[in-house]
């Protein structure tokens, strides 16, 4: 890219002289085109424009869930009982028709879909789709139903990242990662964090960590994230107030969060795998009814004086942060909030789950913390830290992303101070979690949708076979390439292997037959020509810690292959042969 | 990866690309000057929100409709979130509500982001105060003291010092609030009105010194106010200066006939003068009847308390009435121009006498009362 200004100036210059100079710089400026257009670079400047547009595109989104909420509840902050219930009702009428007769794949939260696309589709996302999701997600949202508006955006976002790289046909590969691209993006400027995003679509969207993604997604995370402050500010999601020390004994008071925080998870996973599969079983003309009933039931409990649980609810997290609700008040608003969200899911509204998410987490915490204090008087209560940890809690045991719950309460808190509390209170959230409920959400709600994505969670855990777990000690003695003609005369009359280590000096390895050996003893007794076969036969080498897939590239080509020290690369640790592998990986099948 | 053929099929594929990325950049302006205009039209409608019902909110906190103002100031803060005035206006309406520990928080809030806000540290030292937490709304007042107000500033601290002074006063805390007072009194800026404040508060905090010398300051511009005479005639009184004190009580009974308490202050002011045997510019045959007077007087109450205290508690008044009956027959008007050294024998009794039943029997009688502030007086007490 540097050399731009250069090729452009010379190119100018050019236009004066004679045609043969001018078509000399036309090829300067073909071969700048083609080094900025070759498609990894192109992919790159790509994935900017990916990040704005999404952001303008959450903007967007944005302003339509505030006028739908404006348009549906009038624009004072307690509306009255007749629209808290009528609203969310008839929104979930309307919701209802276009779901089912204009967007049909706009349904569920967004995330699956991203995966999907990356999975199986080849990374389409219809264009309809993200639109369906703009439309329907923005009237749930605004007319009150327990959703949040980040996983639309992340797949608002996937969407238009899709529908550019069809119109710039990009090869299959990228097409395959660009959705993923385009949901950081969109996640990003929803959450006003790059991090969290980023972290979110690699742990849970794409699970593997390559160079060549990774700055795609970073690049449209901040770009989208530039846009999204350009137009609505550079405020964090929520004001913080000042976080104090935290004391070492303090972290049993979080330790405790932690395992609430987890059960509370396993509730509400617990509830939309048991409920979604049945409210989706139901005769089909239900489903015109029931986004409308779960709008009417949220509708009726905000009427008993809990509006809180209705829409994304970030203002009474932000409330809940600031100390403005008190303990016991903090533990209903979660439990109702638990109940409105499983209502709203199930009943197959679009919409997304972080926002509920966070709002129980942060309700959680700091009742927990409100309890804990009134318990242990000594317990200092700050509600803002332990609503924070909270969010954390529930990102952590109900969406099961460890590191992006971790780095998500830190990004949206700018407080470092708080990374223990929320490291330990998440371990235990996510431990109790996964022990009582085996399957990641996003894993249950694609079976249940009859799709066979990846469990990235399930890939995390997975035990790796390693070189040294295929490792056997070499067979016969190793021999010395420099000694050979001495060898040769002492293995005259000594029963050999089949196959033979012979090492090279000063750390390579190579092989040598019996066979080989047999004919050197009658014809070669000097080694001239073994050697010259050694020196050809240079062996590939392993190091044990390696992944035992890599063996697989070398055992079918080599009879053996020596693993040797990392630290010294002519200590020989032992050998691998192909039956020794897949000896290996059939022993791991029929343990599995 | 190197350039796949899917994308550079087309015969001239660089140029595509370039008009491709010339045609996404030319969408990506129109879309954000698209974007542009929507967040112009969101934020005034946003902002439009905000004014009328912060204004609301303004208007109900004014005519003390605190819900109605939280309604108004919570619906602001949807709009305007963040906005220092409507949180500060919420935590006032909260506070009007009752709902104190919300109103704490909003304001704790604040303060963290303003802590040298004057009304922020005000209203949080008022919520302390009313929490029995005075060492917290201590300093919460001296914060708000020396705090920046937006209008009015010396009359904002001054109102705040004079909380902080009605705190020490209520517990108790008498030197703080003297100290504080002389502060006040130092950089006053209110007119004579505040100036008989501050001089109560002085009464109050039992620096009569300095509450006699602001009464004056506020007579000298007013000399008819009721207020301000009565409270100097309290502290010269208190001071001990009964002839000060019967003059400003004289004019107080005049301009407020009702104020009981300076009505009783007076006439003993007016017993004092005459009952004291030791002022000066006494004749002797005035003294002498002023010291047979006093000495009837202490024996009537030391009389009537015998027969009304239980017996174990009457030994030391029986020695006294002893005495008392044993100079009976010499303190006369003859008797004492013959021995003047009586006066003092007679006048020790009395106040002796005085003294030992002001502490348990009754109420005094007004001249009972002037024998003990005489008592007081003369023995430097």
């Amino acid at each position: 890219m540097a050399s731009l200004p250069i090729l452009l100036t010379e190119r100018h210059a050019d236009v004066e002289s004679d045609g043969s100079e001018v078509s000399r710089a036309e090829n300067r400026f073909s071969t700048f085109l083609e080094y900025l257009f070759r498609e990894d670079r192109f992919f790159l400047v790509l994935s900017v424009f990916i990040g704005v547009l999404s952001g303008l595109a959450v903007v967007c989104f944005r302003f339509s869930i505030d006028w739908c909420r404006i348009y549906f509840f009038g624009s004072g902050a307690q509306p009255s009982t007749l629209r808290l219930i009528l609203a969310p009702t008839i929104g979930g009428l309307v919701i209802a028709v276009l779901v089912i007769h204009v967007f049909p794949l706009a349904r569920g939260s967004g995330v699956n879909q991203t995966r999907a696309a990356l999975f199986i589709y080849d990374g389409y996302i219809p264009l309809r789709t993200g639109v369906g999701k703009f439309i329907t997600s923005a009237l749930a949202i605004g007319s009150g139903q327990s959703l949040g508006p980040e996983d639309p955006s992340l797949q608002i976002g996937a969407t238009l990242a899709s529908a550019l790289g069809r119109r710039l046909r990009l090869s299959r590969d990228r097409m395959r990662l660009i959705a993923p691209v385009g949901a950081a993006a969109g996640l990003a400027a929803a959450f006003n964090a790059p991090i969290s995003a980023v972290l979110f679509v690699i742990e849970e969207v794409i699970g593997r960590w390559t160079a060549g993604i990774l700055g795609s997604v970073v690049l449209s995370a901040v770009s989208s994230v530039v846009v999204m402050r350009w137009f609505l500010g550079s405020e964090p999601l929520f004001r913080i107030p000042q976080v104090g020390a935290i004391r070492p004994l303090e972290l049993i008071a979080y330790s405790v969060l932690g395992i609430v925080g987890g059960l509370a998870s396993v509730v509400l996973a617990s509830g939309i795998a048991v409920l979604r599969p049945r409210c989706k079983s139901l005769a089909p003309w239900t489903h015109y009814f029931q986004p409308a009933i779960a709008g009417l039931l949220i509708g009726g409990i905000a009427a008993l004086r809990a509006p809180q649980v209705m829409g994304a609810g970030y203002e009474y997290m932000d409330e809940a942060i600031h100390g403005h609700f008190t303990w016991q008040f903090l533990a209903i608003l979660a439990l109702l909030k638990i109940v409105a969200t499983l209502l709203s899911y199930v009943s197959g509204t679009p919409g997304g789950m972080f926002a509920p998410t966070l709002f129980i987490g942060a309700m959680l915490g700091a009742a927990v913390g409100g309890a804990e204090h009134a318990l242990f008087p000594l317990i200092a209560w700050s509600p803002g830290t332990y609503a924070l940890v909270g969010m954390g809690v529930l990102f952590a045991g109900f969406l099961r992303a460890p590191m992006t719950s971790v780095f998500m309460v830190m990004e949206v808190s700018g407080n470092y101070s708080i990374i223990v509390p929320v490291i330990v209170a998440n371990t235990f959230a996510y431990v109790i979690s996964r022990g009582i409920h085996e399957t990641a959400i996003f894993d249950v709600l694609t079976r249940q949708d009859g799709l066979e994505l990846p469990s990235m969670e399930e890939q995390r855990e997975e035990g790796i076979l390693r070189v040294e777990d295929a490792m056997k000690p070499p067979i016969g003695p190793i021999l010395n390439a420099a000694n050979l003609p001495s060898w040769s005369a002492r293995l005259t009359n000594v029963k050999l292997p089949g196959v033979m280590l012979v090492r090279v000096e000063p750390s390579g390895w190579s092989s040598v037959t019996r066979k080989e050996i047999e004919s050197l003893s009658d014809a070669d007794r000097g080694g001239t020509h073994l050697r010259s076969v050694l020196a050809n036969r240079q062996l590939p080498c392993l190091h044990p810690d390696q992944p035992l897939d890599m063996a697989l590239r070398y055992v079918d080509r080599w009879p053996v292959v020596p693993v040797v020290n990392r630290a010294d690369l002519s200590q020989l640790e032992g050998v691998v042969t192909q039956s020794s592998v897949l000896e290996r990986y059939r022993d791991t099948d029929s343990a599995g | 990866m190197s350039v796949t053929p899917e994308r550079h099929g087309s015969p001239f594929p660089l140029r595509r690309d370039a008009v491709t990325l010339a045609l996404l950049t030319g969408l990506t302006v129109v879309s954000f000057v698209c974007v542009e205009g929507l967040s112009r039209i969101y934020f005034e409608t946003q902002d439009s929100l905000a004014q009328r019902w912060s204004a609301r909110g303004a208007a109900a906190l004014q005519s003390r409709n605190y819900k109605a103002a939280v309604d108004g100031y919570r619906t602001a803060l949807l709009y305007a979130r963040g906005n220092d005035g409507y949180q500060l206006g919420l935590a006032q309406a909260l506070l009007g509500e009752g709902r104190i520990d919300e109103a704490n928080g909003y304001l704790r809030n604040l303060h963290d982001e303003q802590p040298e806000n004057g009304l922020v540290n005000l209203e949080l030292a008022r919520i302390a105060s009313s929490k029995g937490d005075p060492g917290t709304a201590i300093r919460f007042y001296h914060n708000a003291i020396y705090a920046t107000w937006p209008a009015n500033e010396e009359t904002e601290r001054e109102n705040a010092r004079l909380e902080l002074i009605r705190l020490f006063l209520r517990n108790h805390a008498q030197a703080q609030a003297q100290s504080e007072l002389i502060a006040l009194a130092a950089n006053m800026s209110g007119g004579e009105r505040s100036r008989t404040q501050i001089a109560g508060l002085f009464l109050e905090a039992q620096d009569y010194a300095h509450a006699l010398s602001e009464y004056r300051a506020s007579l000298r511009s007013n000399p008819r106010d009721a207020i301000a005479l009565a409270g100097a005639g309290r502290a010269a009184f208190e001071l001990g200066h009964y002839s000060t004190a019967r003059r400003y009580l004289a004019d107080a009974a005049v301009l407020a006939p009702h104020d009981k308490d300076s009505a009783g202050r007076l006439r003993i002011a007016d017993l004092v003068i005459a009952m004291d045997p030791f002022r000066q510019q006494i004749r002797v045959a005035e003294r002498n009847r002023v010291v047979v007077k006093d000495f009837a007087a202490a024996g009537t109450r030391l009389t009537a308390c015998l027969s009304s205290v239980p017996t174990p508690a009457t030994a030391q008044l029986q020695t006294l009435e002893q005495s008392w009956s044993k100079l009976k027959r010499k303190v006369t008007e003859t008797g004492l121009r013959r021995n003047p050294d009586l006066v003092d024998a007679a006048m020790e009794l009395v106040f002796d006498i005085e003294r030992q039943t002001a502490a348990g029997c009754g109420p005094p009688t007004d001249t009972d009362t002037a024998l003990v502030l005489i008592a007081k007086m003369h023995e430097g007490i």
